[in-house]
């Protein structure tokens, strides 16, 4: 059932990532960066409102003239700081949003990924007053509106004694320290839960992403100013207590909910805000994922060198005294509830090697489910004996089904958890021994990682930039890296098979001439 | 061609943000329309009557207990009824708030009528008797299309305002 969401969430979003995968590189890919866009919209609002500050005056009768001011006086900094404040928040909920739906529908939210989802949920409730409550500072016509309704949505808690609604009637009722206290809800409450909740968010994320590239936030920037010039935003007529609002120009980002609560009543639209936030919360068990088994660490071949430490994208993996007895001073140890089995630190030992003959090839740290043994005994016996078509070995994802397609179409298939999962030194074995002339590695982009990092690992460590570097001897020409975004269909797969094939046939028959 | 997609896709960005910021409008009450707003927080006469305690009975008492009368701390529902000439607008029993039903019983609600000249009436019982009302109160306000007309019962001089 909830794989079957699942699929039909993923058909729902292709909608949006095929036009967008057509328009970008996958690097600069809005959709592979909605979490750090998020927070960098955090960035623009923070900023632009720390200039609104400093002109604002948190009084009934000074709010709205200062707001005023900043907008037709100062149009030229206020008034666009105002517009970039107000359209970057809006432009958060949108990016918020994407990042839920996409983390649900690619069913990253269940497992030991729990966590990282369970605390998105109170972010959001945070998000949402924040945004809610600038609104009310500017004390205009949709202020008085939010303001009321607010009131009323909060009348319904019952620990109130008296009616908050019941202060807006009249504004001889309405005093300065409503201003002064929403002032601080704004500008210090809500957003110091915000930074705290932010980094619970994302604490057990080992390197995680805060900022898009360089030319995304230049691009977004110039986006942002420029619907700041074209469409300031402005305000609706001061607020007056005696009259109520008719037509208004709702924030439909913020303000949705609203219309409900004269729609419906203050009491459903909390059985429905917490309904979806309880739902949200409890989905991670509903059902729960089945969970691999966590890597496992065998300390007679832990020499204690901390890579797994250093790659490991969640944070599962750290060093302790040493157990055993051994002259090494420290071990590897795996925080069950944290590893998501993805297979990165065995990617980064060093003794995972398959040249290893003497001895069983036990890696000091190693899957369970998919060790790096298994590996070395699928390489060895998927290989084609040799023919005149170069041979192509085909390394995919477990979760990347079209890669394992690619066998209908000449290539030797095998699949590794992640493509972090796979140590540098495999390839060299292929390659060396002879099991084929050339390697395809079919991973995530990066950015769309099913357990983030593996492509950029990958990356490095082929390039021989980080540890475990692939072996001098070893010709990167034959080695190609296909980063396919997860949703990416058969035809993208052998799309990449067929042009690594015709290079390679070239390559090789450059190579042969310069033999003869 | 890559960059022009790039720019199309950020300037649809742009123009949805833009948009769904302002768009659709929002109508809350048509421009014929005003809006009366019946809003108070009035506590109920006590349930039942305070039991002052004879000197034997104080006695039995242990010291750090003692005290003049035991009063209930439940209240009586409140009772409010407005109306414009014959049409009731509003009628409800509000509860007393608190978990031992002894706060206040608290009211606000919205209510959309058509501009125009209203005799309103508004009447309030809190003594849990239902056959009248402790509080009443008429005034007839020609409201204009906008207005927000406010019924509130002001706790000091014990009665209703309409203004």
């Amino acid at each position: 059932m909830i794989e079957r969401l699942h699929r039909i969430g993923r058909g729902m979003f292709d909608l949006l990532r095929l036009p967008l995968s057509r328009a970008f590189a996958s690097e600069q890919n809005p959709l592979n960066h909605l979490g750090a866009l998020t927070v960098y919209f955090l960035w623009i609002i923070l900023i632009s409102g720390i200039w609104l500050l400093i002109f604002f005056r948190t009084s009934v009768s000074a709010a709205f003239d200062s707001v005023e001011y900043l907008t037709r006086e100062q149009w030229y900094v206020g008034g666009v700081m105002r517009s970039l404040h107000r359209y970057a928040s809006d432009a958060a909920i949108v990016t918020i949003l994407l990042h839920v739906i996409k983390e649900f529908v690619f069913d990253r939210y269940r497992s030991v990924r729990w966590f990282n989802w369970v605390t998105g949920v109170p972010l959001i409730w945070i998000v949402f007053p924040l945004g809610i409550s600038g609104y009310w500072l500017v004390w205009d016509e949709l202020a008085q509106y939010v303001a009321i309704s607010s009131a009323e949505l909060l009348d319904r808690i019952p620990i109130f004694t008296d009616s908050m609604a019941g202060n807006f009637m009249s504004d001889d009722v309405l005093s300065d320290r409503f201003f002064t206290l929403m002032a601080f809800l704004h500008l210090i409450g809500l957003p110091i839960f915000l930074v705290f909740g932010i980094w619970l968010h994302i604490f057990r994320l080992n390197g995680p992403r805060i900022n898009p590239p360089r030319r995304m936030m230049a691009a977004v920037m110039i986006c942002m100013l420029v619907l700041s010039a074209v469409y300031p935003a402005v305000s609706h007529d001061a607020a007056n207590l005696a009259m109520t609002p008719q037509v208004l120009r709702l924030d439909w980002f913020y303000l949705h909910v609203y219309p409900l609560i004269q729609i419906w009543s203050p009491g459903w639209v909390w059985v429905l805000l917490t309904g979806i936030s309880a739902a949200m919360i409890i989905m991670p068990w509903a059902p729960a994922a089945k969970k691999m088994e966590p890597a496992l660490v065998s300390l007679d071949f832990c020499n204690g060198c901390k890579r797994c430490v250093d790659d490991c994208p969640f944070g599962a993996v750290e060093m302790v005294p040493r157990t055993d007895g051994s002259s090494y001073t420290h071990e590897a140890s795996v925080s069950a509830n944290l590893c998501v089995s993805c297979g990165v630190c065995v990617g980064a030992c060093p003794t995972a090697t398959p040249f290893r003959t003497r001895t069983a090839l036990v890696p000091g740290i190693d899957l369970p489910d998919r060790s790096a043994a298994a590996i070395r005994q699928s390489i060895i016996s998927t290989a084609e004996p040799p023919s005149a078509e170069p041979r192509i070995m085909v390394f995919g994802c477990k979760d990347d089904r079209e890669a394992d397609r690619l066998r209908h179409a000449g290539a030797s298939v095998i699949t590794v958890t992640c493509m972090g999962h796979l140590p540098p030194s495999y390839l060299d074995f292929v390659l060396s021994r002879n099991h084929a002339e050339g390697i395809l590695l079919l991973g995530c982009e990066d950015g769309n990682c099913n357990y983030r990092l593996g492509a950029e690992w990958t990356e490095q460590r082929v390039a021989r930039e980080r540890d475990p570097r692939l072996r001098k001897r070893t010709d990167t020409a034959r080695i190609a890296l296909g980063w396919q975004a997860p949703w990416s269909d058969y035809g993208d797969a052998l799309a990449a098979l067929e042009a690594f094939r015709a290079t390679l046939r070239e390559k090789l028959s450059r190579d042969e001439s310069a033999v003869l | 061609m890559k960059l022009f997609r790039e720019v199309i896709t950020y300037v649809v960005f742009a123009g949805l943000v833009g948009l769904l910021s302002v768009w659709p409008r929002y109508e809350i009450v048509d421009r014929k329309e005003a809006v009366i707003s019946l809003t108070f927080s009035h506590a109920g006469q006590r349930i039942g009557e305070c039991h002052t305690f004879t000197q034997e009975e104080l006695n039995k008492l242990p010291p750090n207990m003692r005290k003049p009368a035991d009063c209930p701390r439940e209240r009586h529902p409140v009772r409010v009824l407005l109306r414009s000439a014959d049409r009731v607008l509003h009628e409800e029993v509000l509860a007393p708030s608190g978990i031992w039903s002894d706060g206040k019983a608290n009211i606000y609600r919205r209510i959309i009528v058509s501009a125009g000249s209203h005799v309103l009436y508004v009447g309030m019982n809190d003594s849990g008797d239902y056959g009248g009302f402790d509080y009443e109160a008429t005034a007839t306000i020609d409201i204009e299309p906008g207005r927000n007309v406010v019924v509130r019962f002001n706790e000091q001089l014990q009665q209703f305002s309409i203004y």
